[in-house]
Order: structure tokens, then C-alpha cells, then sequence
């Protein structure tokens, strides 16, 4: 018998609901298994800041590691998602953010909103992200309790009102100026990278890196080759990082955060390209491992603003540009600053993130934006440059000060010399392997 | 006592207590307190870890 119409209609009906069921369920799928695949991001820096150390401070390097991890984790869900959702024009907040208030019914397991878990989830690790890219910087000589503080600042507060500002569909660097950011470059690597650099300044260097004459003295790392496989994984994590980037339209074209229309498939070219570029670039202006795997993280960091919409050669041009001067800066940066960044996060982050910013008002000048907004320009992208070294600079200057005037900054010389594995944790974390630590030629024990 | 429904059909959020906002307050708080101690812990620790090196 011949189905009547409204038979039909039903099972049209039918099919549209499940049709856009599974689009949700899709996404949902999709952001949960990139927020997995950035957790390796934090092995990766647990295994490069550790490898960066030196034996004695191991162990409370990868527990300052981890510890900012899990802080950063609760403190996103108490404020960081509301500031994401409610700063877009500046400073003052709008009722935007409401839904991101931790009491709000979007904050919690619900049947409507299949959405906000997965999205508050991805934004989370980019706020550990960002906060693990500071904490290389500062090892070996910065207390846990004043580290833990400017993490939380850095990865709750600091880095999200950037994302609201210029990593946003209406934040006002996207809408007065046309801002493009799309692997956040600026708002993630450049944020961080300008944080780091106001808090060594208030920090100061670890005992013996510099000479009464100001040279500076080559503090080694303990295990280079746990920093090499710390960067690759940190590689592999960056991969979940970029599809998250990425704004999965059920049905339709995906697009970028921005509204501009993007494929996945641009990321897989360009990625591979600028981590090629960058591995190059650094090996061929240093020959040193430490370099040339730092090299494969500016290279991506470099290209990252403009991943969606590169020629995936010119990509590997500017990889092999960030990978190639990131040494050079980091020499100016301990030579002549004289700060002591034990990782190179102000030249690997700091320096490619900015990079990455204005090549894109360098090549990509007159994209269009979706609507009424402005293209991208050189200006634009300058402004945000800028905008983010101010945003990632004052608070990270000004909060590590206030640490310092109280004493919550700076770990004591007699724990520096003695190792802080041994002064803090306490552990050893070699026990039969290691270098002993002694006052007086004794062998040291470790505290109670 | 936590479930802020009594049957599935047209439910939306569905976490133990959305339907009692002074309780999500009250859990919120002691979120809230949890981590605030843990830091001041750590502050702690590490003041007497130093003292124990002079």
C-alpha cells in the first residue's frame, strides 16, 4: 500500500532529527578526542623540562609542571570560561558570559547543550598549554607556591581575555581591526612568551649562570635526549591543538574561529610543512639537537596565525624562518638581557608568536573577513601583535613583583645549591645513579 | 537525594543537584576553598622545607 503524505512527512521529519543528531554528536565526538590528543602536549613539556634540568632539580621541575596542570583545571571552570565568553570588547564584562559562570545549567552534564563540556575541555588544555609554555622558563629557581599563582593568572585569566579580544567570532582585535590568528600564534605562544619575559626580570637567574663580568656560563641540561622526545610529543599534541582550532559545521563547509571558511586538510599540509621548515631552518644555523627540535616547534608557531590559508612552500619559508633565528634571540635575550631563560620560551614562543602574527599582515594582507568586518591588514595584525606582548607583559611584571616584595618568588640560595629534589620535594630521583649533592663533603640526606 | 530529575522524558541539564542552586553554591564553595588551600599548603611546605636548610 502506498505510504500517504503525512506518512511521509513523519519519516522526513525522522530523518532530519537523526541527520542533525548525529551532526552533534559528531562534534562532540570530534573536540573530545582532539582535548585527548593535547594532554600530550603536558607529557611532552613534563618530558622537556625535566630533560632541561639538571639532575638535582628534576623531580620539582615535573612536579611544577604537572602541578600547573591541574590548577590551571579547576580555575578555568571557576572564571576562565567566563571571561572567554564575556570580554570581547575589552575590559568590562557583558552578559555575554553568563553562560560561563560556574553555577550556570551550561556548566554541567546536559541534554541540550551536548557543546559546552567539549569546548570548555579544549579551551582548558590551551590554557595549560599556555601556562606550560612560562613554566620552562623559570626552573630551577622559582618557589612552587608564587609559580602555581602566576600559572593560574597566566592560564585562567591572562591568555582567555587575549582569546576573548582576538581569538573570537566578535572580539573587537577581530572587528575593528580584522585580526587573524587562527593557531593563536599571538594570542597563545606570544601572550605566554611576553609573561615569561616580565616575570625573569623580577625573577633573576639561576646561581652560577652569570659570571662577575656578565658572561653567561652554560648550565646543562641533564638528559637531552628526554628533551627531544618531550618536543616530539609536544608535536603530536599540537596536532589536537590545530583541529581544535578548527570549527566543525554540521552539514556545511567547517570554518575557522573567525566564520571564514577552512578545511582540515589545509592543516595537515601546512603543519607538516612549517615543523619541516622550522627542524631545518634551526639545524642548519646551529647543528645542536636541543635547537633543531626547538626548531620543529618555532617552525609551527610561526606559521601557526596563518595554517588555514598558506601555500603550504611558503609555509616551510616562514618555519625555516622561526626555526633559524630562534637561537640568535635567545642569545640576545641571555647575552645581552642577560635573562636567564633555561629553555628559550621567549625566543621559541615569544619571538615566533610575534612572527607569526605579522607575516600574515605581510603575505595575507586584503583576506577578507566574513560580514561587515575589516580585512586583515599589516596594521591589524601589528596592532595585535602588540596588544598581546602588552597583555602577556604587565601581569606577568606586575604580579611577579608583588611576589618578590613578599618572598614567594624566589627559592633560597642554600635550597638552589643543595637541589630542590632534595630541599623540597624530598626525593632523589636517581638514587643510584646520580651525581651526589654534599655540603662540607658529606653526602646530603634528604629533608623530613 | 543528588538527582535533579525523577524521569528522562524532555530533561536538559541532569547533574546532581542543578535543581538546587544553594547546594551548587555550597559544592562551588568548597571547590573553591580546596584549591586556595592546596596553594597555601604548598606555600607552607616549601617555607619549612627552607628552614630546615638553615
Amino acid at each position: 500500500m502506498e505510504p500517504t503524505l503525512a506518512e511521509l512527512a513523519a519519516k522526513v521529519a525522522t530523518l532530519e532529527a537523526s541527520g542533525a543528531m548525529k551532526g552533534t554528536i559528531d562534534t562532540e565526538v570530534y573536540y573530545f578526542w582532539a582535548t585527548a590528543l593535547m594532554v600530550l602536549i603536558h607529557a611532552g613539556f613534563l618530558g622537556y623540562e625535566m630533560g632541561a634540568s639538571r639532575a638535582k632539580n628534576v623531580l620539582a621541575s615535573g612536579i611544577k609542571n604537572i602541578l600547573a596542570f591541574a590548577f590551571i583545571i579547576p580555575t578555568f571552570f571557576f572564571f576562565g570560561w567566563w571571561i572567554y565568553l564575556g570580554f570581547p570588547n575589552g575590559f568590562m564584562p557583558t552578559a555575554d558570559g553568563d553562560p560561563g559562570l560556574p553555577w550556570a545549567m551550561a556548566m554541567g552534564p546536559n541534554l541540550s547543550d551536548n557543546a559546552t563540556g567539549v569546548f570548555w575541555a579544549a579551551f582548558t588544555l590551551f590554557a595549560a598549554t599556555t601556562a606550560s609554555i612560562f613554566s620552562g622558563a623559570v626552573i630551577e629557581r622559582i618557589k612552587m607556591s608564587g609559580f602555581v599563582i602566576l600559572a593560574i593568572l597566566l592560564g585562567s585569566a591572562v591568555w582567555i581575555l587575549g582569546a576573548a579580544w582576538g581569538w573570537h567570532p566578535t572580539g573587537w582585535l577581530l572587528t575593528d581591526w580584522g585580526y587573524h590568528d587562527f593557531g593563536c600564534a599571538g594570542i597563545v605562544h606570544l601572550i605566554a612568551g611576553a609573561f615569561a619575559l616580565g616575570v625573569l626580570i623580577n625573577l633573576g637567574p639561576r646561581i652560577g649562570k652569570y659570571n662577575a663580568d656578565g658572561t653567561a656560563n652554560d648550565l646543562s641540561p641533564h638528559n637531552v635526549p628526554l628533551i627531544l622526545i618531550g618536543l616530539m610529543l609536544i608535536i603530536v599534541g599540537f596536532f589536537g591543538f590545530l583541529a581544535a582550532c578548527v570549527i566543525m559545521v554540521n552539514g556545511a563547509q567547517w570554518t575557522n574561529i573567525y566564520g571564514q571558511p577552512m578545511t582540515l586538510s589545509s592543516i595537515g599540509f601546512n603543519t607538516l610543512m612549517a615543523f619541516g621548515g622550522g627542524i631545518i631552518g634551526a639545524w642548519a644555523f646551529t647543528r645542536d639537537p636541543f635547537w633543531m627540535m626547538s626548531g620543529g616547534l618555532a617552525g609551527i608557531i610561526s606559521a601557526a596565525a596563518g595554517l588555514d590559508f598558506w601555500y603550504p612552500p611558503l609555509a616551510f619559508v616562514i618555519g625555516f624562518a622561526g626555526g633559524a633565528t630562534i637561537s640568535y634571540v635567545n642569545d640576545f635575550v641571555v647575552k645581552v638581557m642577560k635573562l636567564d631563560d633555561a629553555v628559550g620560551a621567549i625566543a621559541v614562543h615569544g619571538w615566533c608568536g610575534f612572527l607569526g602574527v605579522i607575516v600574515v599582515g605581510l603575505f595575507a594582507s586584503g583576506y577578507p573577513n566574513v560580514g561587515e568586518y575589516p580585512p586583515v591588514t599589516f596594521m591589524g595584525q601589528l596592532v595585535g601583535a602588540l596588544v598581546c606582548l602588552a597583555l602577556g607583559f604587565a601581569p606577568g611584571f606586575v604580579v611577579s613583583y608583588f611576589l618578590k616584595v613578599v618572598r614567594l618568588l624566589r627559592v633560597p640560595d642554600e635550597a638552589q645549591i643543595i637541589g630542590l629534589d632534595l630541599a623540597e620535594v624530598p626525593l632523589r630521583a636517581y638514587p643510584e645513579g646520580e651525581s651526589v649533592a654534599s655540603r662540607g663533603g658529606a653526602a646530603l640526606q634528604p629533608a623530613e | 537525594m543528588g538527582s535533579p530529575l525523577t524521569k528522562w522524558e524532555g530533561a536538559a541539564e541532569y547533574f546532581t543537584y542543578a535543581d538546587r542552586p544553594m547546594v551548587l553554591y555550597v559544592i562551588l564553595g568548597i571547590s573553591i576553598a580546596l584549591t586556595v588551600l592546596a596553594i597555601i599548603k604548598v606555600g607552607n611546605h616549601e617555607k619549612e622545607s627552607y628552614e630546615k636548610l638553615k
